[in-house]
């Protein structure tokens, strides 16, 4: 299911080809929107859980009268949202209006648009590009603008700070991310997500699943160095140094409220899933099954991509209720000087393996 | 370089370290939970039989209690408050020791103390009081306490007084009577 | 090329800010994320806590000691009581001394978590602060059975105690201590040598020896820059002398001597030091009346006396002019937190907003007891 293939579905494509186009795309974003909610609500959830569990409580168990769900409070989520939604908009007298109405949707939407080429199954894609994997990279960065911008329009010390951290933080964690990517692409030859995906099927050894990360050492250091610097992309701690709450408060958020925080609540959640879901397709096999041949037909797809898209979320949360928060220039000292070397020997070591292995 | 590389393994090992803390305690959340659903269940409060011989020991600190019946007036607490947030005025009575059904003033206290003076006002302002305690322990009668102790089964211990309105935490002891009723009762001498 | 130099940024730390303890104002001028100049601005939780002593008497000054360093009354009291006992020369029954250092050692314990659980927080570590909160709660939970009180207790007068210890006392602090003494190794390796906190921590905000006694900076934090200094040992009042523990003082373990981490660490190996002292005192408890010494009526003869004791904070020092009456004449409390805050704007320059944070965090400060 692609886009192409819905606007080659329609029988007026050809008289009307703008409406045609944008129908296909809106059809596509509805379930991409809503999945997102749905995910944000279920990964919110996990969130609270996790962390309490990890710090010996129990976490929500109800939420008061009328939204007592069970005893588990799995509406807290919900409650969330909805409180959210219900309170005050308030725009800072002087702010830059346009900018700070703007900056929680640009950052939303740069989480929103990697959708577009993730390979949820074997036929489930909204766009297949031959560019996929460059694609999400260069569209993921999106979103530090819109951090940078609402830092920005807020008008505040503390938010113009954090904007400004944002800033430093992209050019440090984008390089080795987009190197130990580069590594990637030189082993399968393709940027395509459907085609990395189908280069990892099968076994090595018939043992071990042909993944990428298991294909050779320096792609399993990559592996790490790509999930680290996903982490500092989706601002979570050890990195979450542009929201650093013991520091600047709120960061780039701290004028925010109502809906307009709840987007870049939403868009923190989108991008987590955005990276999990490039480190599966990369390194971990996306929809392929971890035993050659067990549970392997397409439906089972989408089910082993959301299993390993999810595990590599909750190894987030784990990181962040355990960590504590990097200075930010640690940050870009670790990115500069241990991820990058790391990541430049990987794409030489790469070179060589395939050269003599494969 | 061989510093180098030590830190990449000290910074990973100690993070796994961590991790495997956080992890433990995940999965132990049955035994190692320390919550508990406050309204539905509380901690259960401490032992109040502090044992020796020191009964008369009063260990609570949450609400003030007066057994106005048996004050006798002797404005020993309101001048021990370190903050003056009880307040006493008292009256001599005409003759010692006698029932005045009238004011509902009783003559003598369980201690057998004969009254001498009438209390016809006696507030404790509980949103000033600091909880110290020290005004239990010099009343002669025993009168005023915190709830708890050798008195807990006089009044339920009361934690959890919130008022909507902050004149509802002063607290008035001394019975309802308007002080033409008392003035028929006060000694001729004061006047 | 050369270096650009803006304006600086003039930046209000507090008084509402996540970090700053309490209510405190910083204000800071910045040059980007560099700190060129750190102000403390104190007064926000000023509460006339002298001028009121001279209006109370002196047994009524207690519950107001209890609230200057509201972590750790147990101590307060202690050093005030230790005071006009020295003015008015009570001796204490053995028994009284001996419960008194068991609850102030306990509460050195309880103060020293909350201090370690914050600096984790400041640092953005959530986790290990649950931790030290949860631990916290068992000795506040002793504390109630002991006194009726979780964190203002009025349980040490001037010549005794309010009541004697609770039955069962000794077996549950026994049983605590049991609890909690494998635990500091979970918060070392959870926290304290994690290399993320390290990094953090140590060669940050260095505090050399000669800067901290000239400031007067008592307590863990003069330690931790390795000056074996602590009223328990070196001045011993009470009967600390009778124990056997050690002093820690910062080593430069992980960094320069007098970092953030040495003054971290030092509170971490004082709690087992208090461990010790509380199984040494809980060992040779003896029996006896609490109450033989109480004086009926506390009139200390004229004159006036500094006396000194050792609070969680440090130098925790009372100076009492009595005139003979039952109020004091005047009432001066020399509070550690103070001087320890007094540092701050000179070993914060030069470092980065996220280590001015660190740095405070690490001082440790009670705003209750600095403003008074």
């Amino acid at each position: 299911m692609t886009v192409d293939n819905l606007i080659n579905w329609f029988p007026f494509g050809a008289e009307w080809p703008v409406l045609t186009f944008v129908t296909a795309v809106i059809i596509c974003a509805l379930p991409v929107f809503l999945f997102i909610a749905v995910y944000a609500l279920v990964a919110i959830y996990a969130e609270l859980k996790v962390s309490s569990f990890m710090q010996d409580k129990v976490g929500p168990m109800g939420q008061g009268v009328g939204l007592h769900a069970w005893k588990f409070g799995i509406l807290q989520p919900v409650a969330d949202a909805l409180k959210l939604i219900l309170k005050e908009d308030i725009i800072p007298d002087l702010a830059d209006k346009k900018l700070f109405v703007m900056a929680p949707f640009i950052v939303f939407v740069g989480a929103f648009i990697s959708f577009a080429a993730l390979p949820f199954g074997q036929n489930i894609i909204i766009a297949d590009m031959n560019i996929g994997i460059f694609y999400i990279l260069a569209v993921g960065s999106l979103s530090v603008i819109g951090i940078i911008l609402a830092g920005w329009s807020s008008n505040n010390k503390w938010s113009l700070y954090g904007g400004m951290r944002s800033a430093a933080q992209i050019i440090s964690y984008e390089i080795p991310a987009g190197l130990s990517i580069i590594s990637i692409v030189m082993l399968t030859g393709t940027l395509s997500m459907q085609g990395i995906i189908e280069f990892q099927s099968g076994t090595i050894w018939g043992v071990l699943p042909n993944w990428i990360i298991f294909n050779n050492p320096f792609s399993f250091i990559a592996f790490f160095i790509f999930f680290i610097s996903g982490v500092a992309e989706c601002n979570r701690t050890p990195f979450d140094i542009p929201e650093a709450e013991s520091e600047l408060v709120a960061g780039a958020f701290t004028e925010y409220s109502g809906m307009r925080y709840a987007f870049f609540f939403l868009s923190e959640y989108a991008e987590m899933f955005v990276i999990s879901a490039i480190a599966v397709t990369a390194f971990l096999g996306g929809w392929n099954s971890p035993i050659s041949g067990f549970m392997n037909s397409s439906g089972w797809g989408v089910f082993w991509f959301m299993l390993k898209s999810l595990s590599l979320i909750f190894l987030m949360i784990w990181f962040r209720w355990t960590l504590p928060r990097l200075r930010v220039d640690q940050l870009m000292s670790i990115c500069w000087k241990v991820f990058l070397p790391f990541s430049l020997v990987n794409i030489f070591g790469v070179g060589i393996w395939s050269l003599l292995v494969g | 370089m061989y510093k180098y590389f030590n830190n990449i393994f000290v910074a990973i090992s100690s993070i796994l370290k961590g991790m495997s803390i956080t992890w433990r305690h995940m999965i132990n959340i049955r035994k190692g939970n320390v919550t508990l659903q406050y309204p539905e269940e509380r901690w259960p409060r401490p032992e109040r039989d502090i044992g020796f011989d020191l009964d008369s020991y009063n260990v609570i600190r949450s609400r003030l209690q007066v057994d106005i019946d048996d004050c006798i007036g002797c404005l020993k607490c309101e001048r021990v408050c370190p903050v003056q947030c009880i307040k006493i005025v008292t009256t001599k009575a005409e003759t010692k020791g006698e029932d005045l059904p009238d004011i509902g003033h009783t003559g003598i206290t369980s201690n057998g103390t004969k009254k001498a003076l009438i209390v016809s006002r006696f507030d404790i302002d509980m949103s000033e009081c600091c909880y110290c305690n020290l005004c239990v322990y010099p009343c002669p009668e025993e009168c005023i306490y915190m709830t708890g102790g050798p008195n807990s089964h006089k009044h339920p211990i009361d934690y959890e007084f919130s008022q909507y309105d902050r004149n509802d935490l002063i607290y008035k002891f001394a019975k309802d009577v308007d002080d033409e009723k008392i003035s028929k009762y006060v000694s001729k001498k004061i006047k | 090329m050369g270096v650009i130099h803006g304006d600086l940024m003039t930046l209000n730390i507090g008084p509402q800010h996540p970090s700053t303890h309490g209510v405190l104002r910083l204000k800071v001028k910045t040059d980007g994320e560099i700190i060129s100049e750190v102000e403390p601005i104190i007064g926000y939780l000023h509460r006339c806590f002298e001028k009121h002593c001279e209006n109370v008497t002196y047994d009524q000054v207690i519950p107001y000691t209890d609230r200057c360093d509201y972590i750790a009354s147990m101590n307060n009291n202690f050093g005030y009581a230790v005071t006009i006992e020295a003015l008015m020369e009570i001796k204490v029954p053995e028994r009284v001394e001996y419960i008194r250092i068991i609850v102030a050692e306990l509460n050195r314990i309880a103060s020293h978590l909350l201090a370690l659980g914050t600096y984790g927080l400041d640092v953005g570590a959530f986790t290990p602060f649950l931790y030290m909160f949860r631990d916290r709660e068992r000795i506040l939970d002793l504390f109630e059975t002991l006194c009726g009180a979780r964190l203002l207790y009025n349980y040490i007068w001037v010549g005794g105690l309010s009541h004697d210890l609770p039955r069962d006392f000794v077996e549950s602090v026994f049983s605590f201590l049991d609890y909690f003494e494998p635990k500091i190794e979970e918060y070392n390796e959870l926290l304290t040598y994690n290399k993320i906190f390290i990094e953090r921590t140590a060669d940050i905000g260095v505090l050399p020896p000669e800067v901290a006694i000239s400031f007067g900076v008592t307590g863990p934090n003069l330690r931790g820059s390795g000056v074996k200094w602590d009223i328990r040992k070196d001045d011993p009042y009470s009967i600390y002398d009778k124990f056997d523990y050690d002093i820690p003082i910062g080593a430069g373990e992980m960094g320069t001597v007098g970092d953030c981490w040495d003054r971290y660490y030092v509170r971490m190996v004082e709690m087992k030091e208090s461990a010790k002292i509380i199984r040494q005192a809980l060992k040779g408890l003896p029996a006896g009346d609490v109450h033989q010494a109480l004086p009926k009526k506390i009139r200390p003869p004229k004159g006036s006396i500094y006396k000194r004791t050792e609070s969680p904070r440090g130098d925790l020092a009372y100076y009492i002019v009595s005139d003979g009456s039952p109020i004091p004449y005047r009432l001066k409390m020399r509070s550690p937190a103070f001087t320890a805050l007094s540092v701050l704007g000179e070993i914060s320059q030069g470092w980065m907003m996220s280590d001015v944070i660190a740095i405070l965090g690490s001082l440790d400060i009670v705003l209750g007891e600095i403003d008074r």
